[in-house]
């Protein structure tokens, strides 16, 4: 496990993010017991977030899931200590520790979730395109839009770029789970999206299509 | 995981993203304890932290997260 050296405490927290810190920091017997501390509030969120998912993790037992919850709780243990001289007091220091908590159990989750399971990477909910006039002109200049996303996605992005939005935002792959298949990052996935969507969007913009009003409708 | 049928919006926003800039899901997770902190003293947390919303608009990991660590600061208040 990682030690950190020891510190001097940010002035200007408030007392308990205070305690905290100055207990982190101790040398012996009362590190150990803040560190002890530290991880069972760990392990609360951990649990915490993983009751949340419950229900995609229909596979997991109660003892599965409670191991998942101390591998993370561990995990988030091990990266607080590690971090502890970035705290700088912008919140109070369990909200800061629990970020931690949170994302360990949660990419975990979803992982866990997605076991075995080959990734979608074609499109598997393109709508069909309906008959115009059955639908409301709202609908239909949504549907409209939809077409041109789908001409601009083969027109405009790589083949990455297309593989990576089609599998995070219409097949609803988590982007943790693809980040490990491709072995890369959840940032860097994000920017392969975000840089997407510029591109679709700056396309469709060109072709004339006002595109906030339809989606943020 | 979830394959209920998107609504045509639903479709466009998960495909288009959000229009305002973002931050990355990186800074996302640096900023996102004092964002929820801003939020829960009823601070104007998007105006303060630039680019937050719009990120966890369009990142859904990063949107989960928000959500569970404001749901454990606010249990603590």
């Amino acid at each position: 496990m990682a030690v950190p050296d020891s510190r001097a405490v940010p002035t200007g927290l408030d007392a308990d993010s205070s305690g905290w810190l100055t207990s982190l920091t101790a040398d012996g017997a009362a590190r150990e017991e803040a560190i002890a501390r530290l991880h069972g509030l760990l392990l609360r969120a951990a649990r915490f977030e993983l009751l949340n998912r419950r229900a995609t993790l229909p596979r997991l037992d109660r003892g599965e899931l409670d191991d998942l919850a101390l591998q993370s709780a561990d995990d988030a243990l091990v990266a607080v200590l590690a971090k502890l001289d970035r705290f700088n007091g912008a919140s109070r220091f369990t909200t800061w520790a629990y970020k931690f908590a949170v994302l360990e159990a949660s990419v975990k989750a979803r992982r866990r979730a997605w076991q075995a399971r080959e990734l979608p990477l074609e499109p598997e909910r393109w709508p069909q395109i309906p008959d115009e006039r059955a639908s409301p002109p709202a609908d239909a200049e949504q549907r409209e839009l939809l077409v041109a996303v789908r001409r601009a996605m083969d027109a405009e992005l790589t083949s990455h770029q297309r593989e990576v939005l089609v599998a995070v935002a219409l097949n609803d792959v988590p982007i943790d789970v693809l980040s490990q298949r491709l072995g890369t990052t959840r940032g860097a996935l994000y920017k392969t999206i975000h840089d997407a969507r510029r591109k679709l969007r700056r396309r469709l913009e060109a072709d004339g299509y006002a595109l906030d009003p339809v989606t943020t409708r | 995981m979830n394959q209920t049928t998107p609504s045509d919006g639903d479709l466009l926003r998960r495909l288009l993203g959000p229009a305002a800039p973002e931050i990355s899901c990186d800074d996302c997770f640096e900023q996102l304890d004092r964002y929820v902190e801003l939020e829960l003293r009823g601070a104007d947390a998007d105006s303060l932290i630039v680019g937050m919303r719009a990120h966890l608009e369009g990142c859904q990991a990063c949107r989960e997260e928000h959500l569970t660590v404001r749901a454990l600061a606010q249990a603590e208040r």
